[in-house]
């Protein structure tokens, strides 16, 4: 086993508690405020019906909070940055077609009901969360949960 | 070797879980949450005031029509030191069209007539609140106050007048408000027109240093 930690690790945890962060605060936001505020957002987007974004609404913000809080601990560190960076995937799918079909998103809901940035500002922005995972995918298991526990049974 | 690795990974990740839901779950209880700010027609005094009240009303319920005279005259008692922001929280499986009045009443006050068509409503509940039809107060209310009816009456069904008092329920909702009126001054809740007058008198110092009355006193002449 490798105990020398280089720079890789180092930008890799980095970009492991970037993407955690991001996950957790757009988690925590949205699970304070009513689901409904998160639903109307969804529905902006004109992909789902009301029922689907209510259902979405109430599931999302704790699916980003938990995915987020094992990121940050390293717990499957490799599942959990691969299961954001697919989230991160859905989302810029859901931006692209509405910027595409020019649809008045006021509120992305990224980050609960306030205001946000334009379209085009956050796609690129969630752009830079996404290469930020794959560093996190590929770089972070140094300082991680998953870590602890092999150098554990290694010792035993 | 891995499968025991993987369970403890598993329990680990089953304890981090546990405690950010129980967080959540705690953080929503003691009403950490944001809460969105009230139209401008709904919110009255200044910004910085340092007493900020939320009103949870219901148009069709007594102790709030009580209530909003109690608030009318604090705001006029103390007006520059209170903010008060009215929410929705009509009750609509008791009282059938509490929802269609709030939204008259947000439409009124697009038109600028919030707080008088609210008057209104307050005052003539008894007439409205157990309609079987859809109450004609509605439009002799917008009438006697020189409302656009037409246009009031297509704003009132439009889906983001709609939305706009679902959320302010769901707010509600996600508060513990479970009667009405509910008042949060400076975050602490008061339950009913009693309590908030409690609450007044002891917010009664914090007032007395931006203006010299106690709560109940006329305004000087």
């Amino acid at each position: 086993m490798n105990l020398k930690t280089d720079v890789k690790d180092i930008l890799g945890l980095l970009a492991r508690l970037a993407v955690a962060g991001v996950f957790v605060y757009a988690g925590i936001l949205k699970l304070l405020a009513p689901a409904e505020e998160f639903a109307y957002a969804i529905e902006t987007y004109k992909v789902t019906g009301p029922g689907l974004s209510l259902w979405a609404a109430y599931i999302i913000p704790w699916l980003e909070l938990y995915s987020g809080l094992l990121l940050a601990a390293g717990i499957f560190t490799r599942f959990n940055a691969l299961f954001c960076g697919a989230m991160l995937v859905f989302f810029e799918a859901l931006l692209a077609q509405a910027w595409l079909r020019g649809l008045p998103v006021t509120s992305c809901g990224c980050f609960g009901s306030g205001s946000s940035n334009s379209l085009e500002y956050e796609f690129f922005q969630n752009l830079v969360f996404l290469a930020l995972a794959a560093a996190a995918f590929r770089y972070s298991r140094r300082f991680s949960a998953d870590a602890a526990m092999d150098a554990a049974e290694t010792r035993l | 070797m891995i499968r025991k690795k993987n369970a403890r990974l598993a329990a680990l990740a089953g304890l981090v879980m546990f405690l950010s839901t129980l967080g959540v779950l705690l953080a929503r209880q003691f009403n950490m949450g944001p809460t969105r700010p009230a139209p401008g027609f709904r919110t009255f005094g200044p910004a910085d005031a340092p007493v900020q009240i939320l009103e949870y009303s219901d148009f069709a319920c007594a102790a709030c029509r009580k209530a909003a005279t109690a608030t009318d005259e604090m705001l006029k008692i103390y007006s520059g030191v209170i903010r008060l922001q009215f929410k929705h929280s009509p009750w609509v499986n008791i009282h059938p069209w509490s929802l269609d009045a709030a939204a008259y009443a947000d439409c009124a006050g697009e038109q600028g007539k919030f707080k008088e068509y609210a008057a209104l409503l307050f005052e003539s509940q008894e007439k409205w609140e157990k309609a079987k039809e859809k109450p004609k107060e509605f439009e002799a209310f917008a009438r006697d106050l020189n409302l656009d009816w037409p246009k009031l009456e297509a704003c009132s069904a439009a889906p983001e007048t709609r939305k706009r008092i679902k959320l302010d329920m769901a707010e509600a909702e996600m508060k513990g408000v479970n009667s009405t009126p509910t008042f949060f001054i400076n975050g602490k809740r008061a339950v009913g027109l009693d309590q908030f007058l409690e609450q007044a008198r002891k917010f009664d110092n914090l007032l007395r240093a931006g203006r010299s009355r106690p709560v109940g006193e006329c305004p000087e002449k």
